[in-house]
């Protein structure tokens, strides 16, 4: 059984009398522990797919099957337990909650698990040695650089080990350097864990570090460039 | 736990926005608690002050006032309703300023006058106390007096009359007896007969006929009768009448112009109630703000503004002509109605007034407030000339700021409250709202990390539950504290209310038995458990409601497009 299996998934938006198929006609399988790279420019639906794979949206019509099970079956808080569960988000606006230090968004992402605090504030801080930023684990996300705000967020989406990483233009507010280093990071955590990780990037050097890249006009997947095995 | 410090954190973090919030919900708070204290104050005060009756245990005051004067004379063209008896009444109290010693010796003397109403029979009373419905009676008797001291001026003239003597000669009328007139038209036929002359043809002939209608002897000057032969027809008495007449001597005492000496006069107005009805009467116990009530003796209760005026105390003595009362309590009466200075007992008063058994203020108590009416109807049956005022009549002559503040509240209070809470209501529900609305791409991210929409929602009203509590505590924290400083330095209202009859009148009468009483009552704001709890909760379910609201419409969104949306 594959990770994900799509069949024909469509996403429409309908903005007033104007029709938007963000997703067209997806079919798609993804095996555990893959890195994927979604390229394409902005507006072909990579976005889209994304939050259909993260369980953030149900599709309009085909399925999106997540370890055999029919995501569109399943009611909003099931889908709120497999995002706990089994993914971890990566965006681009980083997403941090403003009002708490790098530490307690960590934990943010880690407390509905219910464990206890004590060992909350242990694995948290742990990650965020992973991520190089201990020091930092005090400090409001204002007061960190963009960088350093994006290494929080993949502190943050790595906190319940999930199964699949999913990363939104996850270098797309950062330089070019620490862009480099966020992906190296990402890369290697997820490897460790033996995590799935998905980037939707229009980055091609980006892109040209993952094994396996999809590109996407017009939100239909139209061709693997390159297959590597 | 996370989530409270997580909350904790939005709360302090977010500085800025949580002062607003706070600051809303607590000035919306503040209103409604000060607004609705206010208006238990004014209540309050006006229950006070404005049930004028209630106070002395009456429902009705009956009084006797002057018929109005049609016939002109004392009549004063403005109205004034003070008739000749009234005025005569007055006059009869000023006494003679001669009698009070020796010129230019010093004299201290209270005048009591019986003012605008007439007095009546103690007796009388009884027969009101004798009707269907009435179940206590007291009479009183409200005096102006005016009190005048200084030295006796010298007023008096003395003039010595009469002692002149006075000689009357001349014709005097006399009537004579048939016997005395036979006698004389005798003498003079003889003599006329002797010397020729026919009656009537002389000059003064014509006195002859009026003779014998017993009329005058004599008629013109001179002529027959002044002859000596008619002279010697006529009486003795007749013929020389000359008496001489002593007037008797005598000394009149007369007053002369107005004595302009040093005296020094005022006026103040003075009640006698009967010490053995407390509970009814022109002063009750329940009026006392110091000291004690009147027994039947020398006592005396003084009216606190009198008493700060004329710097009396309890203890103090009170010297009505001769007669040494002792300010055993001071009172506070009620506005309207008939109100006095210096109350002391009834027969004291009648006694010093010279008014022994009259009194001219009845107080009716009706056993039963739906029978007042009736009882009202049944005194102006039974004396016409009566004027029965019920205490909805003595409080509608109550004017002043008081009056106006308590109509104003009594229209605007319920409405400003209610505003005020809806205002708070909604001030708190959009600040919850917007906060919330501020907060969905927030939310979004949360429901990305995992979190379930009860979480999300329990998170978000949280924090506006935290805001409610503070809010609604420093709301109540700032009534209380604007509640306590109206009662601080709030304004004090007036209550005024004139008495003893219409202002004006006859020679100045008016200005001295008429009066306008005026009390001034602190406005206070006293505040009410049920308010505070009210203005809390208020602020609270304002606050949760909108918080839930707010987090429930942004927790229902699509992650998806929560994320999406643009901070």
């Amino acid at each position: 059984m594959s990770l994900y299996e799509l069949s024909d998934v469509a996403k429409v938006f309908r903005k007033g009398s104007v029709e938007v198929r963000a997703v067209d006609g997806v079919d798609l399988t993804i095996e555990a522990g893959e890195l994927v790279a979604l390229e394409g420019p902005s507006g072909s639906g990579k976005t889209t797919l994304l939050q259909l794979l993260g369980a953030l949206d149900r599709p309009t019509s085909g399925h999106v099957f997540f370890e055999g099970r029919d995501l569109a079956q399943l009611r909003d808080n099931e889908l709120a337990e497999l995002r706990l569960r089994a993914f971890g988000f990566v965006f681009q606006q980083f997403n941090l909650i403003p009002t708490l230090t790098a530490l307690e968004n960590v934990e943010a992402g880690l407390a509905p698990t219910g464990v206890a605090r004590k060992e909350l504030r242990l694995r948290s801080l742990a990650l965020l040695g992973e991520v190089g930023l201990a020091e930092r684990a005090h400090h409001l996300p204002a007061q960190l650089s963009g960088g350093e705000q994006q290494r929080v967020a993949i502190a943050r989406a790595l906190a319940v080990e999930p199964r699949v990483i999913l990363a939104d233009e996850p270098t797309g507010n950062l330089d070019t350097k620490s862009g480099a280093d966020v992906i190296d990071l990402l890369a290697g955590l997820a490897a460790q864990r033996g995590s799935t990780v998905i980037v939707a990037t229009h980055d091609a050097g980006l892109a040209a570090r993952a094994p396996r890249r999809l590109a996407m006009r017009d939100g239909a997947i139209v061709g693997e460039p390159v297959a590597v095995s | 736990m996370f989530y409270l410090g997580y909350l904790r954190s939005e709360l302090l973090r977010r500085k800025s926005r949580t002062i607003l919030t706070l600051l809303g919900l607590s000035i919306g708070v503040a209103l409604v608690i000060a607004i609705s204290a206010l208006s238990r104050g004014l209540d309050h005060a006006q229950k006070t002050a404005l049930n004028p009756l209630s106070s002395i245990g009456t429902d009705l005051t009956v009084t006797l006032a002057p018929q109005q004067d049609a016939g002109g004379g004392f009549g004063n063209p403005g109205g004034f309703g003070a008739g000749r008896e009234v005025l005569q009444a007055n006059q009869s109290a000023i006494t003679d300023l001669s009698k009070l010693g020796k010129p230019g010796t010093h004299f201290v003397h209270d005048f009591f006058l019986p003012g605008t109403q007439l007095t009546f029979p103690q007796t009388q009373t009884k027969q009101i106390a004798s009707m269907n419905g009435v179940s206590a009676v007291s009479s009183g008797l409200v005096l102006s007096a005016v009190h005048q001291e200084g030295t006796v001026p010298k007023i008096v003239a003395r003039l010595k009359t009469g002692g002149q003597r006075l000689t009357v000669t001349g014709r005097v009328r006399f009537d004579f007896t048939p016997a005395q007139r036979d006698k004389i038209r005798q003498c003079f036929q003889q003599y006329f007969q002797s010397s020729g002359v026919t009656p009537g043809q002389g000059p003064g002939g014509q006195g002859g006929g009026r003779l014998g209608r017993g009329g005058r002897i004599g008629g013109g000057g001179g002529g027959f009768l002044a002859s000596p032969a008619a002279q010697k027809c006529l009486p003795a008495q007749v013929r020389n009448f000359a008496k001489t007449i002593v007037t008797p001597q005598q000394t009149i005492q007369q007053l002369v112009n107005p004595p302009q000496t040093n005296i020094t006069s005022s006026t103040y107005s003075i009640a006698g109630v009967d010490p053995s009805q407390p509970n009814i009467g022109l002063v009750t116990p329940s009026l006392l703000s110091s000291g004690r009530f009147l027994t039947s003796g020398d006592d005396a209760l003084v009216a606190d503004s009198y008493a700060t005026r004329k710097a009396l105390k309890l203890g103090s003595k009170l010297d009505l002509n001769g007669t040494s009362f002792a300010v055993v309590g001071l009172v506070k009466p009620p506005l309207g109605g008939q109100t006095a200075d210096v109350y002391v007992p009834l027969s004291k008063l009648q006694t010093l007034a010279g008014e022994k058994g009259l009194a001219n203020v009845v107080l009716v108590r009706a056993d039963k407030s739906s029978s007042v009416s009736q009882v009202q109807k049944e005194i102006e049956n039974a004396f016409p000339n009566a004027q029965v005022a019920s205490s909805k009549q003595v409080a509608d002559q109550i004017t002043g700021s008081l009056v106006d503040a308590s109509k104003l509240s009594h229209r605007l209070g319920i409405a400003l409250a209610a505003i005020a809470a809806l205002a708070a209501f909604l001030l708190a529900a959009l600040l919850t709202l917007s906060s919330v609305g501020k907060r969905v791409r927030e939310i979004g991210t949360l429901k990305a990390l995992g979190w379930k929409q009860r979480t999300v929602v329990r998170q978000v009203v949280g924090e506006s539950l935290a805001q409610g509590v503070g809010g609604g505590l420093v709301g109540v924290a700032l009534g209380v504290a604007v509640a306590a400083a109206i009662g601080a330095f709030g304004p004090s209202l007036t209550a005024t209310s004139a008495t003893g009859g219409s202002g004006g009148g006859d020679f100045g009468l008016g200005a001295i038995t008429a009066r306008t009483v005026t009390d001034e009552v602190p406005l206070t704001a006293p505040i009410a458990v049920e308010v505070l709890l009210i203005g809390f909760a208020l602020a609270l379910a304002g606050g949760l409601i909108a918080g839930a609201a707010g987090a429930f419409r942004a927790a229902r969104l699509r992650p998806a497009d929560a994320l999406r949306t643009v901070e």
